[in-house]
């Protein structure tokens, strides 16, 4: 455990250096941001085994309620930060409340449309967000101004989410989860109450992604809807889905592998997204447990 | 609540688990109507009937799966007859199912471990620092010995025998240290040496105070750890007594002949 916890900052300490320029540095913020949305709809997804495709909203949440309270409110980047934060959460327990009526492809389909309402209102409540127009000028988190420095404070994060919930996981709330997930009724029968420890994950979840979505827009400069399209909700999935669900390190090898890889295939000109798109399938295809699952495959057989 | 126990006059103690009236139906078919039973503390109580009797309905009706149209249900004091199934476990009602339900995908021992559920008492949060927990591993060993499945710890549930399989469901559910248990058919698909081991662990729990409701097909079985039979035919209750007096009643012994068993 200690030494997995060395290998992980040493990596992260010298991923800058290696990839050291400022458009690799740049993926870097994106792969760490996104190794936290991965892990936090793995809570929902692998875990507590609930559908949910909302998880591009809590992002957005994260994103607009930092950024508003900042720029217009005049709040402190990490004041602003845990606000966010908190609000994401509180919208992922009003979303669990259709995880206790809706099972399976139709809370999907309910996070879904979550998903769509948030992204609607992000363009129609000019108002407050100002819509497709966007909100510009938006300064990284002080004293985090230099992308080496800001890949240093999001991975870092990251780091620290990963053990908390890895804590969780491992303890018996992640047995009550994992009871959820497995059978519903069975976990009723061992005295889980199911809709609590759904809010509990649906909001613990939104509130991660929430934190994660705090980060993106002082990286990028500029605040637009577009940047959570439901689309995203589906790349988180496919992070999860390749990397290996209800692991813990599954979703991160899939972040990563699911943020250089487009970027890797640019070579390919157009015959990227077909590429990218070919290799989620031949995944689900072939290795429905994912990146994780291969590689315990690969151990077994040489070993 | 008391005026059902008292009400039935059967026995002497008051009953850990009272229902007076119970009903419920589906759509048209009533499949329970009419059920009145008694289960004083640290007894056991087998139900039979032929299939669609409601056996299972009734359980469902007690263990809080299913809400009565009508009736009253009490246990230990408490009336239960509007509350969730997992609070009712904390009041120490425990069950298994006919159609075996583990969380297949957990090891064996994980699968007794979730069974502690609401024994803990540890808020969440301190989780988020400490991760896991040692507590309830000694307890869950010592009831995986009592099932004989202590060998297989580490494997996945799913890759149990039949048998296995609803051995690890009696460990998942006595590990919520219940008062009353309540087995579907517990004997279902089990062979003869299986049967055995099962009968004398019923005997053990029930000495060790758990009062017992089973659902059963296997005569031998019933006739062997019950104190009381209770008969139910198309929903409502066809007869009430000692293993003897069911085995030599007429009308118990028609409804099996003459129904779905001819």
């Amino acid at each position: 455990m200690k030494l997995r916890l060395l290998v992980a900052l040493a990596v992260v300490a010298l991923l800058p250096w290696i990839l050291h320029t400022p458009y690799w540095r740049g993926i870097l913020i994106v792969c760490a941001m996104n190794v936290m949305l991965a892990l936090s709809l793995n809570l929902v997804l692998g875990y507590a085994g609930q559908l949910n495709l909302g998880q591009s909203a809590f992002f957005a949440i994260g994103a607009y309620v930092s950024t508003i309270l900042v720029k217009t409110w005049g709040w402190n980047f990490w004041l602003a930060g845990l606000a966010a934060m908190i609000a994401a959460g509180l919208l992922g327990l009003a979303l669990s409340a259709f995880a206790v009526r809706l099972r399976g492809h139709y809370l999907a389909i309910a996070s879904l449309g979550f998903a769509v309402i948030t992204y609607q209102i992000l363009i129609n409540w000019e108002a407050v967000t100002e819509g497709v127009r966007g909100i510009y000028g938006i300064s990284p988190p002080p004293g985090f101004r230099s992308p080496v420095a800001l890949f240093y404070l999001v991975a870092g994060i990251a780091l620290i989410v990963y053990r908390v919930l890895d804590n969780l996981v491992r303890s018996p709330v992640g047995e009550t989860l994992r009871s959820i997930r497995e059978d519903e009724v069975s976990a009723a029968a061992i005295g889980v109450d199911a809709a609590r420890w759904k809010a509990f994950a649906f909001g613990l979840g939104a509130a991660i992604a929430g934190l994660s979505g705090c980060f993106y827009p002082g990286f990028v400069g500029t605040l637009v809807p577009d940047a959570f399209n439901i689309v995203e909700s589906f790349t988180m999935l496919a992070m999860v889905i390749v990397g290996g669900m209800g692991t813990m390190i599954g979703p991160v090898i899939g972040a990563v592998v699911l943020t250089f890889l487009p970027e890797l295939l640019r070579g390919f000109g157009e015959l990227r997204l077909m590429i990218y798109g070919l290799a989620l399938t031949v995944v689900v295809l072939f290795l429905p447990g994912g990146i994780v699952q291969g590689w315990h495959a690969l151990r077994a057989r040489f070993s | 609540m008391k005026e059902a126990a008292s009400a039935s006059g059967r026995v002497g103690v008051t009953a850990l688990l009272s229902a007076a009236g119970l009903r419920k139906s589906f759509g048209g078919v009533r499949a329970v109507q009419n059920v009145s039973i008694d289960v004083p503390e640290g007894t056991v109580l087998a139900l039979i009937g032929p299939n669609g009797a409601g056996k299972s309905t009734l359980l469902n009706l007690l263990s809080g799966v299913y809400r009565p149209d009508g009736g009253t249900l009490s246990f230990a004091g408490h009336s239960v007859r509007e509350m969730p199934a997992h609070r009712r476990v904390r009041l120490g009602i425990a069950r298994t199912f006919q159609k075996i339900r583990l969380f297949k995908q957990l090891s064996v021992l994980e699968n007794v471990l979730a069974g502690f559920h609401v024994h803990h008492d540890t808020p969440f949060w301190k989780y988020f620092v400490y991760g896991a927990s040692g507590r309830f591993r000694g307890e869950a060993a010592q009831l995986l010995e009592f099932v004989g499945l202590a060998a297989r710890a580490a494997e996945r549930a799913g890759a149990l025998s039949y048998g296995q399989q609803r051995m690890l469901e009696i460990a998942r559910s006595l590990a919520t240290r219940p008062r009353l248990l309540m087995l579907d058919e517990p004997a279902a698909g089990l062979n003869g040496a299986e049967v055995e081991f099962l009968l004398q662990r019923l005997e053990e729990i029930r000495r060790r105070g758990v009062s017992l409701i089973v659902v059963e097909h296997n005569m031998d079985l019933v006739m062997n750890v019950a104190q009381r039979v209770f008969v139910m035919n198309h929903g409502e209750p066809l007869f009430e007594g000692t293993p003897r007096e069911v085995q030599s009643s007429p009308r118990v012994v028609e409804a099996y002949l003459g129904g779905e068993f001819a």
